[in-house]
């Protein structure tokens, strides 16, 4: 229960972080639910009134009714009503989407300072959507668990206050039933539904995990002929889901028609209070309608509140997945050392450095000894999978080795602060990201302050000058959802274009020629020869096809399985 | 079904949800009855507390001499409370049906497809429609369906109760009817615009954040993590500036509504507290008492409650809508894997007569005929695009023949095994479970051996329990092919179908593999197996080349 509440805190608060906002929109919900009440309660008064009024008219005695207060009332509440609601609802939007903006900014703040290892994860886009999807789950908390319980208390005690007025009794009775009411709809639903909402939750990610299994090893299946194995394991997970799915619903049901029923009764227990208090001579008459239907207007309060609250276990399901990534975020370790000032590139050296991810059996790199000289360029061939990605993130300190030291200019790469790490620091990464935006937009992500002439010449540098001109949006050719209007070999070329806009003095290159023909090959080969100049480049490649793709290499190493062995520099200088 | 329909376009959203409603027409019959029965108790129950109301104050009885009208408004309380938990339970149970009678369909959709059409679109879109595209079906039925039909009949039964006591209340009331179809049009274009327009930016918005988080690892390379942090901030909020506009308008559509129903409430108020005082002479104005006066009061807002309700579960119909849209057009997918197929000669696996392959209007191989026999091991070679895979997956089944003939010998057992083996989330031992579900643990045991992941199996405290995947233990490359090989040593199957098996491995686990194809060759299987690899094509008795758009036989 502790814990329930420490994990919820800090989102909660940080959803009501915008005090004053949250009390404006609590009070308007509160204003158009009390309008609809004082509405139903003065229309009742004031047809009771002139019923008697009448009577007494008829009877040709004078009456002192005065009709044009109430009735102005009763026009004034419709409008207020109305006109509540709407505000309320535009009102109350816009501070959701508001929150929106603060918890994106907020999760996306987390998402920044993950390592490589998190960001790298298998399924890792899928993580990330349903991440996207518990923001908004979260969000969603404002308007069905924040607002209606605390507007439906203070309506409550409102209400009652409001009886209390003409009878005591009775609005001891309508705030006690009608509190207890809110406690168990609240409070008891909370508890009631916690583990099924949760379990629900859980379910649909565990459907998700099969159908993602069916669809990935369809060939699989398909020829070992067990797809209706598989089928099977969905079919019992969907049988389990649908009778928890169905437990949920009825007590949703019930938590509806709890509230009827309890108000209902309420409202007959009034009636008969009421009609006690007329026969010994203590009320008004059209005071006792009025009561009656303010009474008879109070489920309208409590409705939202037990399929909201049923839920909560599924609400919070989606607060840990954020609350886990928040405590995964690893604590600032970097100590800031400053990189050496000046010009030329950084010498590394690695001591047998090793790396396992989390939960891997087996390390991905394995007592790994490297030294290369300022200036100098080196390759290492491996196949997909020998480890090369985690080398270079090693080098890049978005790793740290769980063995061994890796240096570079004589510091821990993971000691180095990120704004210098990523302006001396230069990765060309094999899975290239392109944002959906225009050209000249993925390529200021490298420089924000270069101009169009700038950009042309990094293009020009790549070969795809020729091809920017000649689209008729040139530098603001959109290139789509992942750069997908590119193709790959364009993609990598745009992505290798970044890293000529910048001035890093330790270049890694992670295929750099990959899905481009030969003649493209050598342009970008010479461009990389002249850009490399006085800076410290490692190749990590598939195998060396053409040596004089490499100009200047000084050394190349193979690394297989996580091992680095060197191979010489026999087809280098 | 509707994936093999001739004419699968005359399908829309609609018409699918139609259909799927028509299967639990009882229950959703019952949901809607059950919801005019609850609006009738309601009924009576504004009409009871009007009668006794009257009773008490203007006919001056006692409380005592009612006692028994009180127990009948008890009795139609509790009956109120059943009808709302019946409505409620009935549509949750018809909605629950409905999804997991569509899930199954599209899960068998997918199955029909194959394994090729899979690999040309994304899995992770597909799991978003079979899970949650199919959950957004939830409020279409459980709510919406039977809203609108209680919505046709509820406002007349009241009407009707409202017209027995006073009909110029009632006439007031109907008055306003015409013009429900109207506001209900406009609520309607509201929700639906709202909806649309919503959507289509809040999925941009959303394409926005997790491109931005996509890219995270080179947003940190650059440095621009900052930047993009502030850029989701303000992309978010020019949504939320945008998106005001557009609730500006779509709210003002239901309050339409929610004053249509206070309206109601002062109108016949005023109406009958000046027929009250006898200031209204004309109709039934003079003959209204506070008990006809206070039920009509009561019933107007009640009048247009259902409506209400509706248009509150109105984008549980758009989004069904939208859902259904996109369910409709998987399950239009014409299936594309091989039918039955006639048996080849004695002894043959496959006969392949005059076969064309290829995928939608390019053919990839040409007049391919050729024998496969019992124990042939196989090399395919050819460059890349050259037609291996596709033929392969001809005599794998995936997919069925341009033209000739396939025969295939019926019921033999495959393996299955590409570049990149399949990891399931679960178990080690469900992992090999795929190959064979009836295998026991000492088979498991003895084919994790032969693939040697016998030393790794001994490491793990919880040994063929071990999870794999997201929650469990990661396996590198090398390892997930080993994991392959267990299931191939553990089925038993006497064909196996190979996909560049040696691609992408590093040097031991790829001798590895070689010698087990060696193993399974002198054990009597018929192997076929694209590859590129010299010493795989060492071990084959036959060679086949493709190129061109020709299948050639080498002699060894």
């Amino acid at each position: 229960m502790k814990a329930f509440f420490s994990t919820l805190y800090p989102w909660l608060s940080l959803l009501v972080r915008r005090r004053a906002a949250f009390m404006v929109g609590s009070l308007l919900v509160l204003a158009t639910l009390l309008s609809g009440l004082s509405l139903l309660g003065l229309s009742g008064w004031f047809i009771t009134a002139c019923a008697l009024a009448g009577l007494l008219l008829a009877a040709g005695q004078p009456s002192t009714l005065d009709i044009y207060v109430p009735g102005g009332g009763i026009r004034f509440f419709a409008l207020a009503r109305t006109v509540a609601r709407y505000v309320e609802r535009l009102y109350n939007h816009n501070m959701v989407l508001t929150l929106l903006a603060d918890l994106r900014y907020q999760v996306f703040g987390y998402l920044t300072r993950l390592d490589a290892a998190s960001l790298g994860r298998r399924r890792a886009s899928d993580w990330l959507t349903r991440l996207t999807a518990d923001i908004d789950t979260l969000d969603n908390l404002y308007l069905r668990l924040l607002i209606p319980p605390l507007v439906a208390l203070v309506a409550t005690l409102l209400i009652a206050l409001f009886i209390a007025i003409w009878l005591p009794g009775l609005a001891l009775l309508v705030a006690g039933v009608l509190v207890a009411l809110w406690a168990v709809l609240t409070l008891g639903f909370t508890a009631w539904g916690f583990r099924q909402s949760g379990q629900q939750v859980r379910d649909q990610g565990t459907l998700r995990n099969l159908v993602l299994d069916q669809l990935q090893a369809s060939a699989e299946l398909s020829s070992y002929g067990t797809a209706r194995w598989h089928q099977a394991k969905i079919d019992a997970l969907e049988t389990r889901s649908s009778s928890n799915q169905r437990r949920l619903a009825f007590k949703g049901a019930m938590g509806n028609a709890l509230i009827l029923l309890v108000c209902g009764l309420l409202l007959i227990m009034a009636l008969r209070v009421g009609g006690e208090a007329l026969a010994t001579g203590r009320i008004d008459a059209p005071i006792v309608v009025m009561i009656l239907l303010v009474v008879l207007g109070s489920s309208e309060i409590l409705a939202p509140l037990p399929g909201a609250f049923l839920k909560f276990g599924a609400s919070f399901q989606s607060v840990l997945r954020l609350d886990r990534l928040a405590s995964s975020v690893p604590v600032e370790t970097a100590t800031n050392t400053p990189l050496p000032a000046g010009q030329g590139g950084y010498d590394v050296l690695l001591e047998n450095a090793g790396y396992r991810y989390p939960g891997m059996l087996e390390r991905t790199l394995e007592q790994v000894s490297l030294k290369i000289g300022a200036g100098d360029r080196v390759a290492v061939t491996g196949i997909s999978g020998a480890g090369k990605s985690t080398l270079a993130n090693l080098l890049l300190g978005r790793l740290i080795p769980t063995q061994g030291r890796v240096e570079v200019a004589g510091r821990m790469p993971c000691d180095v602060a990120f704004d210098q790490r990523a302006s001396h620091f230069a990765f060309l990464s094999q899975q290239v990201d392109l944002f959906d935006g225009t050209l000249a937009d993925n390529l200021r992500l490298a420089d924000p302050s270069a101009d169009d002439a700038k950009l042309w010449r990094a293009l020009d540098q790549v070969a795809l000058a020729d091809w920017a001109e000649r689209q008729p949006r040139g530098l603001s050719t959109p290139v789509g959802e992942k750069g997908r209007r590119l193709s790959g070999g364009q993609a990598r070329r745009v992505a290798l274009a970044r890293l000529f806009l910048r001035g890093p003095r330790l270049v890694l290159l992670d295929e750099p020629f990959a899905g481009v023909d030969a003649e493209t090959a050598r342009h970008l080969a010479k461009s990389l020869d002249r850009w490399l100049q006085g800076r410290t480049a490692v190749y990590f490649i598939h195998q060396v096809d053409d040596v004089s793709l490499l100009p200047g290499l000084t050394y190349s190493y193979s690394l297989d399985r996580g091992r680095l062995t060197a191979i010489g520099s026999d087809h280098a200088r | 079904m509707r994936g093999d329909t001739s004419n699968p376009a005359s399908t829309t959203p609609r018409q699918f949800l139609d259909e799927l409603a028509r299967t639990q027409r009882k229950r959703l019959a019952g949901a809607a009855a059950c919801g005019v029965l609850a609006g009738a108790s309601t009924t009576a129950l504004l009409v009871g507390l009007a009668w006794l109301v009257d009773q008490l104050i203007v006919q001056g009885q006692s409380l005592r001499s009612l006692s028994g009208v009180f127990s009948l408004l008890v009795v139609l309380v509790v009956l109120r409370a059943c009808m709302q938990w019946g409505q409620e339970t009935l549509g949750i149970e018809a909605s629950l049906r409905i999804r997991q009678r569509v899930r199954r369909r599209l899960l068998e959709q997918l199955a029909a497809l194959g394994p090729l059409w899979l690999t040309r679109h994304q899995s992770g879109a597909l799991a978003t429609q079979v899970v949650e595209h199919v959950d957004a079906l939830e409020g279409y039925f459980a709510r919406f369906h039977p809203q609108l039909r209680i919505v046709v009949v509820l406002p007349l039964l009241i009407a009707c109760v409202v017209g027995a006591l006073d009909y110029v209340v009632v006439i007031f009331l109907l008055l306003a009817a015409p013009l429900i179809p109207f506001f209900m049009a406009l609520v309607g274009m509201g929700a639906e615009r709202l909806n649309r327009e919503q959507f289509g930016a809040i999925s941009r918005l959303s394409a926005h954040f997790v491109d931005r988080v996509r890219g995270m690892s080179t947003l940190q390379l650059f440095g621009q993590t900052e930047q993009a942090r502030r850029d989701v901030w303000y992309a978010t909020d020019e949504y939320r500036r945008l998106s005001m506009k557009t609730l500006r308008l779509a709210f003002l559509s239901s309050a339409v509504l929610e004053f249509f129903a206070s309206v109601a409430i002062a109108v016949v108020a005023m109406y009958v507290g000046f027929g009250l005082l006898g200031y209204i002479d004309y109709g039934p104005a003079s003959s209204l008492t506070l008990f006809s006066g206070l039920a009509v009061l009561l019933l107007a807002p009640e009048f247009f409650q259902p409506l209400r309700t509706l248009s509150q579960h109105y984008h549980d119909r758009a989004a069904a809508l939208g859902a259904a849209e996109s369910l409709v057009y998987l399950l239009d997918q014409p299936r594309k894997a091989a039918g039955p197929a006639n048996t080849p000669g004695t002894g043959a696996l496959f006969e392949l007569v005059d076969v064309e392959i290829g995928h939608d209007d390019e053919s990839v191989l040409r007049e391919v005929s050729l024998v496969l026999e019992s124990g042939d091991v196989v090399a395919l070679t050819g460059a890349s695009g050259s037609g291996k895979s596709s033929l392969l997956a001809l005599l794998a089944g995936f997919m069925a023949p341009r033209g000739g003939e396939c025969r295939r010998c019926p019921h033999v057992q495959m393996a299955w095994l590409d570049q990149s083996p399949c990891l399931l989330q679960g178990s080690l031992a469900d992992n090999l479970a795929l190959a064979d579900p009836e295998a026991g643990p000492e088979a498991m045991r003895e084919a994790l051996n032969q693939a040697g992941l016998g030393e790794l199996l001994e490491t793990l405290p919880q040994g063929l329990e071990t999870p794999l995947g997201e929650r469990g233990v990661g396996l590198s490359g090398g390892q997930a092919q080993r994991l392959a090989l267990a299931r191939i040593y553990l089925s038993a199957a006497p064909l196996v179908l190979l996909d560049e098996p040696t691609a992408n491995l590093d040097a031991e686990t790829e001798a590895f593999v070689v010698e087990a194809l060696g193993r399974w060759a002198s054990a009597g299987r018929t192997l076929v197996i694209a590859t590129h690899h010299p010493h795989v094509r060492s071990i084959a008795s036959r060679h086949w080349h493709c190129a061109h758009q020709r299948l050639e036989e080498i002699a060894p």
